[in-house]
């Protein structure tokens, strides 16, 4: 096994005089991966990452980065390249300056400083811009720079704090892509930081999900979203119908819906659990069978790829995404699209 | 339409007064009339060889340097100390604290001086450098609010935080990082500082010694004398002040252009 470019062991940090933080955190970042760092505001996130930067000293638990404890060692030696939320570039440094800093302090020579800043403004795609001012670049350009800067001295992870989230809504989309290219040309192993599902889930080679501070559960996104640990990870990767149910049998359980035939489950008859029926499993029926319930609309939502459905049955409600343009009076809940959540 | 003869009004209310004095320096004679009579540049040049002017000139010139000098030594360290506090409560009492002098009228304040420094053991009162400290203690707070706020707009704490994870020493941060990007509003805050010692009348007219009269405190005097005279000394003042504060508008104007663009 290789040994994890970055590697978090039982970190523990606590805001002074509050209980927010973060607590017992254990996480790897393999060599050439990218972790994103999802959760609600508040949750942590932020606060992760300024520990593995060394912004912050945990109070308990390691730090490792290519193997080596920095625990205790100050920001400037820990060489991560972090991007802020702000970009942070210097105002008063031209783009090739910006670049070129971590250069200068390191003592490269002038020429060899430029040579090499220009590099990689060429990998961002600035050339053209390197004489300007921070000031004079857009938003994205600007994300570019900062980008440029964190890799150019060669650091041992790269570190993002949620770096789309100041960009509209199109900027965002095709910086997703660049950060992912330049991430991949580099082979750096990377922590970004977002609280953007979306973003997540097409970057992410493993998620790993913060809530209160805590580590509630890591894995590819396809796993988060297929099998999600607890209602929280369901309710926070996705969309999804999370139902209250009392078991009857071991393959029926009672619900707002109405009574539903579940897969096979080994939980003794009056327990209660919790049910995942994540919306686009669920189908529109023409009344009859198993799993098949009266629906009245109350919401309908056409993307035209796709129409989004809330509907009333039973006692409850149901959220329903599909691609069919029918009528709704029956939705149907298939057996095998249920599943059980463990419950907090 | 009623607004701009509201700002024609007031504009004509602040420019009539200074336009007479500029008249005024260049009339001949000017009693009882309401304009003066005769053109002639000789009251400047009286200005320029009176002893007692040449003197006030250079103190206050001196002051002023003293004063700015002041402000920056321990300013800028008192700025950053305020800026870089952790606990917010801190942040907001020193800024209270810092902002009082404000509030404190020069009068009270030369009125401490006189008490403490007119005694054998500090011996100081009409000193120079006993002018500059007045001085520094009224402008400080301006110079303060002007840095202050210039770091929270910059995120210099983040600015400093990418340096330090780029590598940067602590003595390269402020060499690379604080200085410059902080330089505009430290020389907006200085010129304000300038502006103000300039024109200080209350504080220097009751400290100052025979020896050390700054420009107003003579100029009181002149108003005693020649009317063209005391024109014309009160337009070298205004001169002087008007040079301050447009050299202030412009770099301020400057660094917030320079930075608009950033946020």
């Amino acid at each position: 096994m290789t040994l994890p470019a970055a590697s978090l062991k039982g970190v523990t940090y606590r805001y002074p005089g509050t209980q927010a933080g973060v607590f017992d955190v254990t996480m790897d970042i393999a060599p050439g991966e990218l972790v994103v760092c999802l959760g609600p505001s508040g949750c942590g996130k932020t606060t992760l990452l300024r520990l593995i930067a060394g912004f912050l000293r945990p109070e308990a638990g390691t730090i490792r980065l290519n193997g080596e404890d920095v625990s205790a060692l100050p920001t400037r030696v820990r060489e991560c390249g972090v991007v802020f939320q702000a970009y942070a570039l210097f105002p008063h440094m031209r783009v090739w300056e910006n670049v070129a800093y971590p250069l200068r302090v390191r003592d490269v020579a002038p020429e060899e400083r430029r040579r090499r800043a220009f590099e990689m403004l060429e990998l961002v795609g600035l050339t053209g811009l390197a004489e300007r001012l921070p000031a004079q670049l857009s938003g994205g350009q600007q994300q570019r720079v900062a980008l440029a800067r964190a890799l150019v001295f060669g650091p041992r992870a790269l570190l993002l704090d949620e770096p789309l989230s100041a960009l509209d809504a199109a900027t965002r989309v095709t910086m997703r892509d660049e950060v992912r290219r330049i991430q991949r040309s580099h082979n750096i192993a990377t922590l970004l930081i977002t609280h953007d599902q979306d973003e997540a889930l097409s970057l992410a080679d493993r998620i790993v999900l913060l809530c209160e501070g805590r580590l509630v559960q890591a894995g590819s996104p396809q796993e988060l979203y297929d099998q999600p640990a607890d209602a929280f990870v369901a309710g926070f990767i996705g969309r999804a119908n999370l139902l209250d149910g009392k078991v009857i049998d071991a393959e029926t359980v009672e619900t707002s819906i109405g009574r539903l035939a579940t897969p096979r489950h080994g939980r003794v008859a009056g327990s209660a659990l919790k049910l995942l029926v994540r919306p686009e499993r669920c189908e529109l029926a023409n009344g009859g069978g198993e799993n098949v319930f009266p629906a009245r609309v109350l919401r309908d939502r056409f993307f035209g790829a796709t129409r989004q459905v809330e509907v009333a049955a039973g006692e409850g409600r149901l959220e329903i995404e599909t691609a069919m343009r029918d009528h709704v009076a029956h939705v149907r809940i298939p057996r095998e699209a249920i599943q059980f959540l463990n419950t907090r | 339409m009623l607004l701009r003869w509201v700002t024609a009004a007031y504009l004509a209310y602040l420019a009539v007064p200074i336009a007479l004095l500029v008249v005024g320096s260049f009339g001949e004679l000017w009693l009882n009339t309401l304009l003066p009579t005769g053109l002639t540049a000789h009251w400047y040049l009286d200005v320029a060889a009176d002893p007692s002017f040449r003197r006030a000139f250079g103190a206050s010139l001196a002051v002023v340097t003293l004063t700015c000098a002041a402000c920056a030594a321990i300013g800028l360290p008192l700025a950053y100390a305020v800026f870089r506090a952790d606990s917010a409560r801190v942040r907001a009492l020193a800024r209270v604290l810092y902002q009082m002098p404000i509030a404190l009228p020069p009068l009270v304040l030369a009125f401490g001086f006189i008490l403490v420094f007119s005694s054998d053991t500090l011996p100081w009162l009409g000193s120079i450098w006993l002018l500059a400290a007045g001085h520094v203690v009224l402008a400080l707070p301006y110079f303060l609010a002007t840095v202050v706020a210039d770091m929270q707009r910059l995120g210099l704490r983040t600015l400093e935080d990418a340096a330090e994870s780029l590598g940067s020493a602590g003595w390269q941060r402020f060499a690379h990082i604080v200085l410059p990007a902080l330089s505009q509003s430290i020389l907006a805050g200085l010129i304000i500082v300038a502006a103000l010692s300039i024109g200080e009348f209350q504080f220097s007219n009751l400290v100052a010694g025979f020896l050390n009269r700054t420009y107003p405190v003579v100029l009181l005097q002149a108003f005693y004398g020649a009317t063209g005279f005391a024109c014309a000394a009160t337009v070298v003042l205004l001169a002087l002040a008007l040079v301050a504060a447009i050299a202030g508008s412009v770099t301020a104007g400057g660094a917030t252009r320079f930075r608009t663009a950033v946020a």
